[in-house]
């Protein structure tokens, strides 16, 4: 019986579920959840001026970009889509992404845009998204555990020396993390974009991109350079030879959560992060204020090694995006959805109240936002700042990055590890695809 | 034995070939994924990108860097010690010493511990990670209640002891299949066999292994299959826990197969990756089969 | 064990222990789900109350909590029932080689079922079962082999001899499975169908990536609302909205817990 009425059950519920997807509606959008508060009031804004319905569908963070990436491809994907800015340049030359340059130029607050980050987004001399925010990186610090090593507050690095000098008095002064410089798998993105990426940039002069993991003149991916061996020569001082940091932050359940109770509890030192940090540092739930993070915490920018010719300081940057899928039914309409949500008083309130660094010029120059004595001097940063490789194939050269600094944490030397690194990115991209420094 | 000569089946082998169609529908649409999987191992389908579209044949290529780059044979050792640990000591020996103990105890003992293994399971991974994670940390239930009150400084065991820590989870997790299983088993030991042996003056030790283990062999074969092929293929609960880390030192090859075809998003590889994990539980299986088979 | 009183006291006290070390990791998870200003620490509430609670069950919750069921429910009823179709004739006929052929179908399901999303995803939208029934096939798809297998080894665990006896009192073969191979196989039936149950009830990425609108997400998506941006996660929530989570589940453990104890001994009867 009780079978039977399952079954009748499944089945016709099954009928609404599939009865329950309308036929298509003006205008499909999807986003994850943490983005809300932007894109919300900017579909109803575009609902009352043109009448149209949005069909939004709001997704948890967690398998986002697989179901973009999947949703392109098959032809299912809504017609505005969030994505991170790194997806972009890969979907757009899979042709799912419809180039905005056109449909933008009729819009009078695109010329707003920070061109270094609509670069973040573009592929082959094309933008194929508008970024939402954007953040800088650098290393904050722990200003009781500094007066306790006897460092000198401010504090400002201006080599890798002096950065291992401090955690070497850091850790002497008895601090558990004296440097969390993020690696390995699980810290996923940030382990390149934290960590090496921001030691790589000034680790070698930036000539013909030999700071970098890319030669963008004959797009080459570099298996091997100073500037690379330099970069992991500092994770293996700093995780195997000077043992001037524990591994286990970086392999936390929660990295986050982690970091937080680590820094609320006195126990780091310095930490490579970003400035996402500023947002609630110790404690999400009440974030302290801004006299108590300035009490407790500081900041200053990553130095460069010291090599001759190399960077005094570095910066890189990443961010999520919004763009059009190439299939979309009405490209027009669907644009006039991304200028809605991207309408200068609703960024604007969003960029103020979440604390991000704003990526149009109309935001950055207004004056609640430079008011902000954080985002202020966090924005000065981002002038000089470098975009990451967004050309196709960086998530996998992020990843196999990734996997050559965890390797490290093992224990394993730079020479084997450089080895590893140019051997993989062969075995991906084919030699001709592989170049090398020196 | 069952044989053709039964008239309510014999007459009736349209229906029975009827009722078998939808399964045989079914796992035909999954020997045909399941062939794709085996054919992208000899591909460099990726992920994204330009190779997802336009893949092309590689031969042996991936099965040769299974051996030739490094990844493969670390995790490999890590799954065969996660493995034996977790599901073959901790989950299969536990689930029956706690069976063999529980039978013929009060119910409501019985029932308690039942809940308390149940519980593990039915939790979702994701929430499982955190629970132990926070149980092992540094200001976690093992440390506040057992190590520093004994006078010891707090221990990291995520970094000193990584894999012990999730292997402890996995048996805490997935005790509870084995122990229903056996604990069933146990129930059709008769009584009689159990008091004859006692009265023989057999020790409860020898009670368990000289008479109830060899009536239940055919469930302890059939048993370490499905555990080894679970633990083999299990994933999400090391993967939250600890990422394959630190290092490598929790990545088995459900890990190491995620990172590679996700992470690095070379499907083919991970692919090839799968085949291999796949033909090593094949030489096992056919060593529990032979356990299943001997003669009575 | 039996008779000594001293041992089986023993033996309480040592079972005891032994839930207590087992139910001890728990602490955690309920000490964070009443704390209304959780942080994911291990610490007692300086707070108590059901907020989190009432987080959790608001919003879009109650919908989540249909779909799962449905998926759930849905998959373990059309596993059992595909698989009790065919399991039966492959018990009592002699089809050459079918147990060779059950262990590989179980073997070949250690192939990740993400390494086939791709082509699978493909397949639901050309079959327009990009909704709940499409989720609902594909995990039965993927439970069939296990499915197959242990109702095999179940019904051949009932004595053939009931359905001669049944034929000869002139029962037909419908009311012959009807009347006596699923009543003495009620048991074992009960266990599959919990355990495609639980399979269904956890599965995240294909009711994530299949459904169309957001009104057809299950709970064990809804969970990860918890994750905001840049690993801040609500733990009150998470917590809390697990415990609802696993609730129904435990329910239907103990619903089908009577059947289930004496339906495994049937397992592991030749392979």
């Amino acid at each position: 019986m009780l079978k039977k009425g399952f079954l009748t059950t499944v089945a016709a519920l099954s009928l609404v579920a599939a009865a329950a997807i309308p036929a298509r509606a003006e205008v499909t959008f999807m986003y994850a959840d943490w983005i809300e508060s932007l894109v919300e009031p900017g579909i109803k804004a575009f609902e009352a001026e043109t009448g149209e319905t949005v069909k939004a569908i709001k997704l948890p963070g967690q398998g986002y970009d697989q179901r973009i990436a999947l949703d392109l491809a098959a032809g299912t994907a809504a017609d505005v889509n969030l994505m991170d800015s790194f997806m972009v340049s890969e979907l757009a030359s899979s042709g799912y992404l419809e180039p905005l340059n056109d449909l933008a130029a009729g819009w009078d607050q695109y010329q707003y845009y920070l061109p270094g980050l609509l670069e973040v987004a573009s592929y082959q001399g094309k933008v194929y998204a508008l970024p939402t925010d954007t953040d800088v990186r650098m290393l904050w610090y722990d200003k009781s555990n500094f007066e306790k090593a006897g460092i000198a507050l401010p504090w400002e690095p201006k080599t890798w020396a002096d950065i291992l000098d401090a955690a070497q008095k850091l850790k002497d002064a008895g601090v558990q993390y004296p440097f969390q410089l993020p690696a390995g798998t699980k810290q996923a993105e940030a382990a390149t974009m934290q960590g090496v990426y921001m030691a790589l940039l000034g680790a070698d002069v930036p000539e013909g991109d030999r700071n970098r993991l890319l030669n963008r003149e004959t797009g080459q991916w570099i298996g091997d350079s100073p500037a690379l061996r330099r970069t992991f020569d500092l994770y293996h001082q700093v995780y195997v030879d000077k043992q001037l940091n524990p591994a286990d932050l970086n392999y936390a359940t929660d990295i986050g959560a982690a970091v937080r109770a680590a820094l609320a509890n006195d126990q780091l030192g310095i930490l490579a992060s970003g400035s996402w940090e500023d947002a609630c540092l110790w404690d999400c739930n009440n974030p302290p204020s801004r006299e108590e993070r300035d009490a407790q915490v500081g900041w200053t920018p990553w130095p460069g090694s010291g090599e001759p010719g190399a960077k005094t300081t570095t910066n890189i940057s990443g961010g999520w995006t919004i763009g059009v899928n190439a299939k979309a039914a009405d490209k027009d309409m669907a644009f006039k959805l991304v200028t809605a949500i991207f309408d200068e008083a609703n960024f604007k309130a969003w960029t103020l109240a979440n604390h991000r660094m704003a990526v149009r010029t109309d935001i950055s120059e207004s004056p609640e936002y430079t008011a902000d004595p954080f985002l202020a001097k966090a924005t000065a940063l981002a002038a000089e700042t470098t975009g990451r490789d967004t050309v196709p194939g960086y998530q996998t050269v992020s990843a196999l990055v990734q996997q050559a600094t965890a390797d490290i944490l093992d224990g394993a030397s730079v020479d084997d590890v450089i080895q590893e690194y140019h051997d993989a990115l062969v075995d991906e991209f084919g030699t001709d695809k592989v170049m090398t420094y020196e | 034995m069952k044989n053709q000569s039964n008239p309510w089946l014999t007459s009736n082998l349209l229906v029975l070939g009827l009722g078998m169609l939808p399964a045989a529908l079914l796992i035909g649409v999954l020997l045909y994924f399941t062939a794709w999987a085996f054919a992208f191992s000899f591909t460099d389908l990726a992920l994204v990108g330009r190779k997802s579209v336009e893949w092309s044949w590689v031969g042996l290529q991936n099965f040769e860097r299974l051996f030739t780059r490094k990844g493969f044979l670390d995790a490999l050792w890590t799954t065969v010690v996660f493995v034996f640990f977790s599901a073959i000591v901790g989950q299969s020996v536990l689930g029956f010493l706690l069976a063999a103990t529980l039978r013929g105890t009060q119910s409501t003992i019985r029932s308690v511990v039942e809940v308390c293994i149940m519980l593990g399971w039915l939790l979702p991974d994701i929430v499982a990670a955190f629970l132990w994670s926070a149980t092992t940390s540094q200001t976690g239930l093992i440390n506040a209640l057992i190590v520093v009150p004994l006078g010891f400084p707090p221990i990291s065991f995520i970094n000193d002891y990584a894999l012990p820590v999730v292997i402890v989870a996995n048996v805490w997790k997935g005790t509870a299949w084995s122990y229903l299983l056996f604990s069933a088993a146990l129930d059709s030991v008769s009584r009689e066999v159990v008091e004859a042996a006692k009265v023989d003056g057999a020790t409860p030790l020898q009670r368990i292994w000289l008479v109830m283990l060899p009536i239940i062999r055919p469930h302890i074969a059939t048993n370490m299959l499905f555990i080894t092929i679970w633990t083999f293929t299990y994933f999400p609960l090391i993967f939250a826990m600890t990422g394959g880390g630190p290092g490598r030192q929790t990545e088995t090859l459900a890990v190491f197969l995620y990172n590679q075809s996700f992470a690095r998003g070379n499907l083919g590889f991970g692919s090839a990756i799968s085949v291999a994990m796949l033909a090593i539980v094949g030489v096992l299986s056919i060593f529990y089969l032979r356990l299943l088979r001997e003669p009575k | 064990m039996e008779t000594n009183p001293t041992h089986s006291r023993l033996t309480a006290i040592a079972l005891t222990f032994m839930a207590i070390i087992w139910v001890s990791p728990f602490s955690w998870l309920f000490l964070n789900a009443f704390n209304t200003a959780s942080t994911g620490q291990l610490e007692i509430p300086r707070s108590v109350g059901l907020d989190n609670f009432a987080m959790a069950i608001s919003g879009n919750a109650g919908r989540q909590f249909l779909n799962s069921m449905l998926i759930a429910a849905g998959t373990a009823t059309l596993s059992v029932v595909v698989g009790i179709a065919a399991a039966y004739p492959l018990s009592r006929l002699r089809i050459p080689g079918r147990n060779a052929f059950l262990w590989t179908l179980v073997l070949l399901r250690m192939l990740p079922s993400a390494g086939v999303l791709v082509p699978l995803y493909f397949a639901a939208q050309r079959g327009g079962l990009l909704n709940q029934l499409g989720v609902i096939i594909a995990l039965t798809i993927l439970n069939l082999p296990f499915t197959l297998l242990l109702l095999k080894n179940f019904f051949d665990t009932v004595p053939i001899e009931l359905e001669e006896a049944a034929y000869v009192e002139g029962a037909t073969l419908f009311q012959i499975v009807t009347r006596i191979v699923l009543p003495m196989s009620r048991a074992g039936i009960a266990v599959v169908w919990f355990f495609s149950f639980t399979g269904a009830w956890n599965e995240f990425l294909l009711p994530l990536i299949f459904a169309r609108v957001q009104d057809a997400f299950p709970m064990s998506v809804g969970l990860y609302a918890a994750f905001g941006q840049q690993g801040a996660i609500n733990y009150g929530f998470l917590t809390a909205y697990s415990i609802i989570y696993a609730a129904p589940a435990v329910g239907v453990y103990f619903l089908l817990r009577r059947n289930m104890n004496t339906g495994f001994a049937g397992v592991g009867v030749k392979g």
